[in-house]
């Protein structure tokens, strides 16, 4: 019963979350998109939509490599020292109060170890357990990091890229290392000619598409929602200035209409995406690993047997 | 070396920060030793152990079941087997008691037929012996009667032989 009015809700919220962006938006750029929305009453607003805050910059590396090293601080390191400090946090208060026979609280982690060994081993075989914590800590780190941003007090580092191709990359190396210590070296290289030499540049490319498609994925997702949702806000503001913008004195600049609507927005943008986004980067990571790691009986290389 | 701290610059949205990838790796690295080491391992050696555990006492039942139905199976084999048993038993000594009531019957009548024999001896010799006292009561009483009828001076030696004579007569014609 509760269902059957939530989901029309839900759907109308999502479709309203498509097309008011994109309206307030066109609006915007019409109305020559200076005007803050401070200055209320010529229907216009400007957004902007911005990286991660810099605390601290090294001016004597700004001109080198692009200014990659310029920036050693910004607001992603800091929500990825909290989130680490969590997690150390909460994974220690569990590992203390754990008991043979288990309570409540217990009897959750359990299951969801559980789960997470159930996943690695339906995805991997069981000859990959190993990887299972590392799936498990990819996973966590990425909805702690994700779930961050919702607090307002910190940005999802999740929402910055270098974060997600970081997190690519170990998942790439795992793939190549592994890769390596089964085939050799040599027949991991001759890989990159199958099934002709020609494919060689397609295989190189391949081998590097796969990190930055999961990196671009998870970043463009997390960071898509805080987009949508600055939009949203930003429209609901706009339409709360519309609506109530007659009213003399202090009500028409208070934005009304934020308060609510967001956040059924962010049970789906954070929330939902943020869970999903986690899940699809540590599955994509079981898969490619697992495609690296074929169980024992198949160890005559797949890659390159024609040796 | 120029420091700038705390000014509101942004970073490009899409961007890639090298720093910032430093930091992701090793904060990657610790909390994946640090979750495995505090939550991971302990948590399924727990479930693991727990599981063990669960499955040998499982076992345990399973075979203590096996067991018990065993020993269920051979008593009932020995039940069903003890009327036959018991029967058998029952025959047997049936046999035996009557062989030995038969036997203690003989020996009864044995012991009977002897007591019933001797008994027939000693009164045949008390027969005997009271015959010889009659005999020798009789002859005395014979001497006295002749000694007094005939009032004679009669020499008991001379008719001693006749009346013996006499009463051997007698008693052989009992």
């Amino acid at each position: 019963m509760k269902l059957k009015v939530l989901i029309p809700i839900i759907a109308v919220l999502l479709l309203l979350a498509m097309i008011v962006p994109t309206v307030i938006v066109t609006l915007s750029q019409q109305a020559d998109g200076v005007t803050p929305p401070e200055s209320e009453g010529e229907g216009g607003i400007s957004i902007s939509v911005q990286g991660p805050k810099i605390y601290l910059t090294i001016e004597a590396l700004e001109g080198f490599f692009l200014g990659v090293l310029a920036n050693p601080i910004t607001q992603t390191t800091v929500t990825l020292l909290v989130a680490t400090v969590l997690l150390i946090t909460v994974a220690y208060f569990i590992n203390r109060s754990l008991k043979k026979r288990p309570g409540g609280f217990q009897v959750v982690v359990e299951k969801l170890v559980n789960m997470l060994y159930g996943l690695v081993e339906d995805t991997m075989g069981k000859h990959n357990l190993k990887f299972a914590p590392y799936i498990g800590t990819i996973f966590l780190s990425s909805i702690v990091c994700t779930l961050l941003g919702t607090t307002q007090v910190f940005r999802s580092a999740t929402a910055d890229l270098s974060v997600t191709v970081a997190w690519a990359l170990v998942t790439s190396g795992m793939v190549w290392y592994t890769s390596i210590k089964n085939f050799g070296f040599k027949s991991w290289l001759k890989g990159f000619a199958e099934p002709i030499w020609l494919m060689t540049p397609m295989n190189i490319v391949s081998e590097i598409a796969q990190p930055l498609s999961m990196a671009f994925r998870h970043f463009g997702n997390v960071a898509g929602g805080s987009v949508l949702t600055t939009l949203i806000y930003a429209a609901l503001a706009l339409v709360s200035n519309l609506i109530l913008g007659w009213i003399p004195g202090l009500i028409s600049s208070i934005p009304f209409f934020q308060t609510g609507i967001p956040a059924f927005l962010s049970l789906y943008f954070d929330l939902f995406s943020g869970f999903v986004q986690a899940f699809v980067f540590s599955l994509l990571t079981m898969v490619y690993v697992a495609g690296a790691n074929p169980p024992p009986e198949e160890y005559t290389s797949p890659k390159g047997d024609e040796e | 070396m120029n420091w700038q701290l705390f000014e509101a610059n942004f970073e490009s949205f899409v961007g890639v920060n090298l720093w910032t990838m430093l930091f992701a790796w090793a904060n990657l690295l610790i909390v994946y030793l640090f979750l495995r080491k505090l939550l991971f391992n302990p948590v399924k050696k727990m479930i693991d152990t727990r599981q063990g555990e669960i499955d040998g006492l499982y076992q345990d039942a399973q075979e203590s079941k096996d067991k018990a139905n065993e020993l269920l199976s051979e008593y009932e084999e020995k039940i069903s087997h003890a009327g036959e048993e018991c029967e058998e038993l029952l025959r047997t000594a049936q046999r035996k008691a009557q062989l030995r009531e038969e036997e203690i019957i003989k020996d009864a009548n044995a012991q009977a037929a002897r007591v019933v024999k001797r008994a027939q001896e000693e009164v045949e010799l008390e027969k005997k012996r009271a015959i010889n006292e009659v005999k020798n009561e009789v002859s005395q009483m014979a001497l006295d009667i002749a000694g007094a009828v005939i009032e004679r001076d009669i020499k008991p030696a001379d008719h001693e032989a006749f009346i013996d004579d006499f009463i051997k007569n007698i008693g052989d014609g009992q």
